[in-house]
Parts: structure tokens; sequence; C-alpha cells
């Protein structure tokens, strides 16, 4: 694969059902007419979010290809990320030269996040409908995905969420790296969406972009000998 | 270049990344097809990993060896893909045989780069056929490179079935024990064939039907 073939690997994970291919289809519906696009999507058992994808219409049907993951959605972005690097090269050949390929994971659990081998950025979506008190919870990806996209605002009367107390939760789990509130039905968060990934694609075409890998194990603190508050990120045993 | 007994470990190992996780060796659409009868009969996985061993794992096994053989001699490894190709007439079971060959390779030659000197690192060649020339830059025996295409097959077969089916693991590895005469037996058949008009023909015709509906099936868990 020649270097300058090589697009912005986004990868968009989160929990089944907060909204991420739904997300991208917005992203194509925004960003088709600037942008050239290609779409992974990996499925669990069917290629429903492949299919949903095309009959949106929003993109060319042949750009939007789906990987089989055996059942195992974190292998396919993590231990074993091959077969989607390869549906991303594929794809970066056919429709060469592409700006942005998106990369669906199949909806898992908190704990899955993309292999930088894999994506050069990741966000990582929940919803205001899994509760608020999701993002206090913490994770790898909530903690250190290079965007979090807390989705769904307007349902959040219904849920009973305050939105803007989950927003703070997640911004003091992330130490300053951005946190967006968004909802399909509030066009200014749809736009601050569109302005992230076109810094971000900006800055990876750059070239000063070292992907981040959100890692197995999110920030935690504890109290140390003295009673100071420790804040670190590896992983190992207390 | 390292211990090659330890090389055939690390290409036996499911931890490999090449993809494993996505492979069922048509385990999913037998069971799609009754194959197990719904968990009343779980011995059906064995027979069906032993089938294959007789068939169409000998034919890729004799495929890997004469592989091996032509890229030790310096001659094109290209033509045992096309007398393994000849030999599989399910355009299903060459497509996926063809994906997994691009993902070894895509490995292969990051890990072990004499590998490209006799194939392109995104070529889309038949598994078989890569293990084969994996085996001759990294010193396998013939012996172990049937071997392992043979328990490759078997443990991808009975691993599978455990997402398939209400298997107990211990069973599982129980069957894949069991199936070790019938993996020998596939290595004394095709190790020491030499030539391409060696490689046997064997047939699997319903594995071949299966294969042509599962790649049009929309909900699954495998690739093949
Ligand atoms: N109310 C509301 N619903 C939304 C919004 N975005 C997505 N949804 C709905 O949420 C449901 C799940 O959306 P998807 O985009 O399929 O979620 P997903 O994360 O891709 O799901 P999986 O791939 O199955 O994990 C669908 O019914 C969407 O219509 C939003 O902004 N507001
Ligand atoms: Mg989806």
């Amino acid at each position: 694969m020649p270097k300058n073939n090589r697009s912005f690997r986004l990868g968009v994970a989160g929990p089944v059902g907060t909204g991420k291919s739904s997300l991208i289809a917005m992203l194509c519906r925004e960003l088709a007419s600037e942008l050239q696009l290609g779409v992974i999507t990996n499925d669990i058992y069917t290629d429903e979010d492949a299919r949903l994808l095309r009959s949106a219409g929003v993109l060319d049907p042949e750009r939007i290809r789906a990987v089989e993951t055996g059942a195992c959605p974190h292998t396919a972005i993590r231990d074993d990320v091959t077969p989607n690097l390869i549906a991303v090269e594929d794809l970066e050949r056919d429709f060469a030269p592409l700006d942005v390929v998106l990369v669906e994971s199949g909806g898992d659990n908190l704990t899955a996040t993309f292999s930088p081998a894999l994506v050069d950025a990741q966000i990582f979506v929940l919803d205001v409908a899994g509760g608020g008190d999701v993002a206090r919870k913490g994770g790898p990806g909530i903690a250190r995905a290079d965007l979090l996209v807390v989705n769904k605002t307007d349902l959040a009367p219904y849920v009973g969420v305050d939105v803007p107390q989950m927003v703070a939760d997640a911004e003091a789990a992330r130490g300053g790296k951005p946190v967006l509130a968004l909802s399909r039905t509030d066009a200014d968060s749809v736009l601050r969406l569109k302005e992230w990934v076109l810094e971000m694609t900006a800055v990876v075409r750059s070239g000063s972009h070292t992907p981040v890998d959100p890692g197995p194990m999110a920030p935690h603190s504890h109290v140390g000998d003295d009673g100071e508050l420790i804040t670190h990120t590896h992983a190992h045993a207390h | 270049m390292g211990s090659p007994e330890l090389v055939a470990l690390m290409l036996a190992d499911a931890r490999l990344p090449t993809g494993g996780h996505t492979q069922s060796a048509g385990l999913e659409p037998a069971v799609r097809a009754g194959l197990g009868a719904d968990g009343a009969r779980l011995a059906d996985v064995a027979s069906y990993a032993a089938d294959r061993l007789r068939t169409i794992v000998r034919v890729e096994a004799a495929t890997a060896v004469v592989a091996r053989r032509l890229t030790l001699d310096g001659e094109l490894v290209e033509q045992a893909e096309a007398a393994w190709a000849a030999r599989t007439p399910s355009q299903a079971l060459r497509a996926a045989s063809r994906r997994q060959g691009r993902a070894y390779l895509r490995l292969a030659s990051r890990v072990w780069p004499a590998t490209t000197e006799f194939l392109k690192a995104d070529a889309e060649i038949a598994r078989p056929v890569v293990v084969g020339v994996v085996a001759a830059v990294t010193g396998l025996s013939a012996e172990q490179t049937a071997r392992l295409i043979g328990y490759d097959d078997a443990q991808t077969v009975v691993a599978a079935s455990l997402k398939l089916l209400p298997v107990d693991p211990a069973d599982a590895a129980g069957w894949l024990l069991k199936l070790h005469p019938d993996i020998e037996e596939l290595v004394t058949a095709v190790s020491r064939i030499t030539t391409l008009a060696e490689i046997p023909a064997y047939g699997a015709p319903l594995v071949d039907v299966f294969a042509q509906a599962h790649a049009v099936e929309r909900m699954r868990l495998f690739h093949a």
C-alpha cells in the first residue's frame, strides 16, 4: 500500500445501541460533499449495521463494508485487527484517495477500545438512556478516547438525566479531553461534531498526530501512605 | 531463524493475529443445516472434523507440502495455488481461503520477511500456499507443515463448536485429542508428496454447498 493513499482512520466505539451507526450516518451526511469517505462496520451477528448505513443513502453503498467478528467484537478491534486492517486497506485501494475511513466497532461493553494499530483516533459514544452515572463510572474509552460523545440528549428529560452534570462528570474523568453532548435533533451539536472531525482530519494529515491508546484500564486514584490522593493510569496491582 | 518446532507452535496458536477468530471451518453453515441436531448429537462435531481431515483438508495439506517444496526448489509457488484451485470447486471456499491467506501473508511479511521473496505481501493466495512458503523459509519439515494444516482445521472446527452449540469445553478438547490419529493419518498420506500432479482431488460436496449458502447468509457469526 503506497503511503500517500493512507486515510485518516477514525474509530467509533461504545456500548450497544448508543448511536454509533447513527453518528456515522450523520457524519457521512455532513461531510460527504467535503471529504472522500469510507465506512467499515463490525457486525456481531448480522450485517445489519452495514445495511442500515447503505440504505440511509448517505454514501455510495460500495464504500460501506462489513467485517465479521466471529462473535468477538473486542478481539476484532484490539487483539487481532487483521480482518479490519485488510478491509480498511482494500477500501483505501479501491477508492483512492480517501480522506477518512470510519470504523464502527461492534457494540460491546465499556472496556472495548480500538488498538492504535487500527485507528488514528477514536470516538467513544455513550447515551443518556444508559444512565447518568455511566460517565462517572469511567473506563478506558470514557477516560481516554479522543472524543467522548454523550448522545441522545433529547431523551434526557424522559430518563431523568441531568446532561450538564453528566458532561461535567465525563470531563472530570478525562483530564481536559473533549466531551460533546450530542443529539440528532440539536443542529448546533451536530455542527460541533462535524467541526471536531474536520479539525482532527487536518491534524492527522499534518503528520503531527500520535495515536493515543486508551489502554485496558481507566485512570484511577487511591489515597497514598501520607494521605495524599494519587491518580495514575498505568496498570498495576494494589 | 529460530526453532522450527517453536515456529510450528506459533502458527498453530489461535492467538497469532491472522483473523482466526472469524473462521469456523464450515461448521457454522453445517450446524445451520442440522449438524449436531440443536445439541442432541454433539459428537457430530468430531465426525465433521474427521470427514474434513479425510477430504478437503488433505487437498490443503498436500498443497502446503508442495508449496513448501516449490519454494525450497526456487520454483513458482503460484503453480501450487492453481493446482489447489482446480481441486476446490466452491468459489466461496476459494475466496475464504484466499482471504485467510492474505491475513497470514500480511503477518508473515512482517515477522518472516523472507516470505516476500516468494509472494507479494498483499497477494490473495490460498492459505495453504502461504503456509507452505512460511514453512519453507522457517525450516519446517513437510511433516510439520502437513500436521499444522490438519491440526489447525480440526481445532478451528472444535473451537467454533463452543460458540455454535451447547458444548462443554473439556468435551471439545477431548474430541480434539481423539482426532490425533486422523491428523497423523493425513500427515502420512501427504508429507511425501513432491509434485503438483500428486496433490489429491478429494471432495466434500456438502461442505461446498454449505459454504456457497453461507457466503450470502445475512445472519452469521463466522466469515466461513
Ligand atoms: N432520541 C434519539 N435517538 C437516537 C439518536 N441517535 C440514535 N438514536 C437511536 O438509537 C438507536 C440505536 O442507534 P444505532 O445508531 O443503531 O446505535 P449503535 O450504537 O450503532 O447500535 P449497535 O451497532 O447495535 O451497537 C436507534 O433507534 C436510533 O434511531 C438521538 O440523537 N436521539
Ligand atoms: Mg451500529
